[in-house]
């Protein structure tokens, strides 16, 4: 077991080596510049602005100065927020984004498994339906669409919750919901499938067979089971939900990482670019590597060696 | 049973939006009118500012934010945007306005009690220029003598001309005549830095530990991407004066939460151009929408490098088979635009009209460029129209304008140009490499309170203005008219170098633009001035209910 996540551990680095090399490629194939902007600038000081970054450099320079960087985890400064290290804003903006991934995931992952469990157990019932009818409308119902919803009815007619910003716990409730919708929904079925194939199984029969109580079945055989395509489903899950998220960050106005992802990218900021990118594709693989651990425990089939 | 809890959330949402628009249409104001308790102040200022340092970053958002934290020799009256005194009290210029001598205040500090000195600024102006620091802004004071060679490392800081006569005297020696410098000072490149504390921190200088400022307010906290709240300097000259406690600035720029954060009250006001075209109907005639021409212009820039857009007749044709008029009644905020110079700004200026809308002048100019038929007539079919675009950058707005110039065309001209968007950056290459064909939308918001902000756009060969069209007789006429001592005769001479340029056709101007803001009834002293800046030390929460319908002129500050 323990060779089996060091040896996943290892592999990390020269992924997340490759990602960023395809990163830094992709930035330097956009046209324009962190300084390009409705005014143009004068060619004297266009040459002071190259001199000062190092942009007239050779490509290898840069691109051997942006992979030391990122080994040693300094990512240097943003080009566009003056003074600032990448470094401070992903320890500003992470957790902002943490926070809100987390309650989501956790809310997510509370109602859905509740009732795609449910639903399973009582299949074909109302109770099958409707909670398998509201998880469609949660699927199709993309976050652009259901923030906007929730900000209307909750904050603009009702003004129970404030529309946006960041504060206290009440500013945490619109976008929490927001988030929480579309993976709520997926868990719901997803848990609900797992279920089916499981309780059908024949090691839930013998279970019965051996006369224990339905709860024990349940709790002690199916869920365990039954689950295993939610817990595949939260690795990456969790990893985007917890490095922010663009459209919620953005429509509730939160100072998380996925507002600093989308400028960083449309201000060409390279630094910050390659820091986000760093940080998301080891978030992506941790968490992938959990899940896999995670198996080990939930299902005795899968062992490591 | 899926399609019913369907269909019931799409009512119920059907339902609130209806009840909603039903509401503010009635409504006195635009949400909730609650003031926030003190002299407390929440203002959407845009994207997250770049920077605390006035000298390094040149965005508005920042510029806003600089009228709380910096003061300059002068600054912009909070209703005409024009130059007011600041540090500087008073100030005379030489007979033909190529050197200025500016008085400053005795009692200026900085926030940590330092005093302001003529020293201070002449530190200030050679920080900016310094090649090391990169201020993307530095070209504005090129004016100066010897601005431009230490800029581009060719000279040396002792030998710009600006000098400190004595502590309260300053001397800034101009390269050509310039009579509104003082409006210039007011931008914030000039505005003072402290010396002390920059060479202490360096780069580090604008962290809210260390900051010093020399405006009406001083930082508090600022946390990246959510608030930047300032607080009242006490030690600002015109302290006395300032009656807001607290600013809290929102860098925000999705326009859809701003307007859902001003309705539900939990700011008070917001920046120019933020209330989306959808809304504009159903707010316009509330008492919070700011309405007011601004300094500020849109046009297609034409790419007069390439054919067919190279002969002066097909420029001229497609500028004269758009309707002006209705473009801006569509477009609803803005005015119509038949010149370079924005209408409605500068009231002495003699602005040149450039040509009207006459499509048959245009086709008859097209038929006489070579597109024509048998009869001598133009021909739409001869016309080359697939190998030019109208380019803009991705936005909602940006694409209704390019669609209805479009149809503009295709109406009067028969002549239908494609259309293509691309992002901001991609666009912005695109269009300073001249790498596309036909047209490209431009906008420009001036810099400082008089027609050359727009004139000079032109006055460079290096095709920055996106269209390749340089004349060094434009450059020449502009020159002599800033040699020109008196304002109004200067002006005319402006007026002159103005229609020469239309008269050349390298743009077709669209419109000039309606400042497009909101703020409370609660919130005074804020005016729609034509810049869109605010000195913040005129502003104040009304909490008597009774005032909140009259909008008092401010108490400018007197020597």
């Amino acid at each position: 077991m323990l060779r089996f996540i060091i040896r996943r551990l290892l592999v990390t680095v020269p992924m997340v080596l490759v990602v960023v090399s395809l990163t830094w490629g992709l930035i330097r194939l956009a046209p324009g510049n962190f300084y390009t902007g409705e005014k143009p600038i004068p060619a004297p000081i266009l040459k002071n602005l190259r001199d000062k970054y190092g942009l007239d450099k050779p490509w290898y320079v840069q691109y051997g100065k942006m992979i030391s960087n990122t080994l040693h985890g300094d990512f240097g400064s943003s080009l566009k927020y003056q003074g600032q290290s990448v470094n401070t804003i992903l320890k500003s903006a992470l957790p902002v984004s943490a926070t809100i991934g987390f309650l989501a995931y956790v809310l997510a992952l509370t109602v859905g498994v509740t009732f795609g469990a449910l639903a399973a157990l009582r299949q074909n019932s109302q109770l099958d339906y409707s909670s398998m009818a509201l998880a469609m409308v949660g699927i199709s119902l993309p976050n652009f669409v259901l923030g906007p919803l929730l900000v209307l009815v909750l904050s603009l007619t009702w003004y129970v919750f404030p529309p946006a910003l960041w504060g206290g716990a009440s500013h945490l409730v619109l976008p929490v919901l927001t988030l929480s919708g579309l993976y709520m929904a997926y868990i719901a079925r997803l848990a609900r499938a797992g279920m089916l194939e499981v309780l059908r199984s024949n090691y839930i029969r013998t279970a019965r067979a051996k006369g224990l109580s339905e709860w024990r079945v349940i709790t002690r055989h199916a869920l365990r089971g039954g689950l295993l395509p939610v817990v595949s489903f939260s690795g990456p899950a969790l990893a985007f939900l917890l490095t922010g998220t663009v459209v919620v960050e953005r429509i509730f106005a939160l100072p998380g990482l996925g507002n600093y992802f989308i400028n960083a990218n449309l201000n060409r900021d390279e630094p910050l670019i390659i820091g986000i990118v760093a940080f998301i594709s080891i978030a992506v693989l941790v968490f992938n590597l959990l899940v896999d651990i995670a198996y080990g425990f939930l299902d005795p089939r899968v062992r490591y060696s | 049973m899926k399609k019913l809890s369907l269909l019931a959330l799409l009512s119920a949402a059907a339902v609130t939006i209806a009840g909603c628009g039903a509401k503010a249409q009635t409504a006195e104001y635009f949400g909730k009118t609650e003031p926030p308790s003190g002299q407390e102040m929440r203002y959407i200022t845009g994207s997250e500012p770049e920077s605390l340092d006035p000298q390094v970053s040149t965005g508005q958002p920042e510029a806003r934010v600089y009228l709380a934290l910096y003061e300059g020799l002068t600054e912009y009256h909070p209703v005409t945007g024009e130059a007011m005194p600041a540090i500087a009290e008073r100030w005379e210029p030489n007979a033909d306005n190529s050197e200025f001598t500016f008085h400053l205040r005795h009692n200026a500090r900085f926030s940590n009690g330092d005093p302001i000195t003529a020293g201070d600024f002449v530190y200030t102006l050679r920080r900016g220029l310094a090649p090391a620091l990169a201020a993307r802004a530095a070209y504005l004071a090129y004016y100066i003598k010897g601005a431009q060679a230490y800029n581009e490392g060719r000279g040396r800081a002792e030998d710009i001309g600006i000098q400190a006569i004595d502590d309260f005297t300053l001397k800034i020696t101009l390269t050509q005549p310039l009579p509104f410098l003082d409006g210039l000072m007011a931008h914030q490149f000039f505005r003072v830095l402290p010396q002390k504390t920059i060479e202490k921190y360096g780069d580090a200088w604008t962290e809210p530990a260390h900051i010093v400022t020399s405006g009406a307010f001083k930082v508090e906290t600022w946390r990246h991407y959510d608030r930047l709240i300032l607080v009242r300097d006490p030690m600002n000259w015109d302290a006395a004066r300032v009656k807001l406690d607290r600013i809290t600035f929102y860098p925000l720029e999705d326009v859809t939460t701003m307007m859902n954060l001003y309705k539900a009250g939990e700011v008070d006001a917001v920046y120019n151009h933020t209330v989306p075209y959808a809304w504009v109907d159903q707010i316009r005639h509330l008492p919070d929408y700011m309405d007011k021409p601004e300094v500020a212009i849109e046009y297609y820039g034409i790419n007069t490098t390439k054919p067919p857009m190279n002969d002066l007749r097909v420029r001229k044709a497609f500028n004269l088979a758009v309707d002006k008029s209705a473009l801006a009644e569509y477009r609803r905020v803005v005015k119509p635009l038949t010149s370079f110079t924005p209408e409605g700004i500068f009231p002495k200026y003699p602005r040149p009209t450039g040509d009207g809308f006459d499509p048959q002048r245009g086709r008859d100019l097209l038929a006489e460029a070579g597109f024509s038929g048998a009869d001598g007539k133009f021909d739409p079919s001869k016309f080359p129209a697939s190998s030019l675009e109208i380019l803009y950058n991705t936005t909602e707005s940006n694409k209704q304008t390019a669609e209805f110039v479009q149809a503009q065309w295709k109406q009067n001209l028969g002549i239908t140009i494609p259309l293509k968007n691309m992002e901001w950056k991609t666009f912005l290459d695109e269009r300073a490499k001249l790498r596309f064909s036909g047209f490209s939308r431009q906008g420009w918001i001036a810099d400082y309170m008089d027609p050359y902000s727009f004139l000079d756009l032109f006055s460079t060969p290096t095709g920055e203005n996106g269209t390749g069209w340089f004349d060094p007789k434009y450059k020449a006429m502009l020159e002599e008219a800033n040699r020109q001592p008196d304002p109004q005769k200067r002006y005319e001479l402006l007026a002159k170098a103005e229609s020469y340029m239309l008269e050349a056709q390298p743009i077709v101007p669209l419109w000039t633009s309606g400042s497009d803001w909101l703020k409370k009834p609660y919130v005074k002293g804020m005016y729609s001035n034509p810049i869109i800046l605010h000195p913040w030390k005129y502003v104040y929460i009304e909490h008597d209910r009774s005032k909140w319908n009259s909008d008092p002129l401010p108490a400018i500050t007197s020597n």
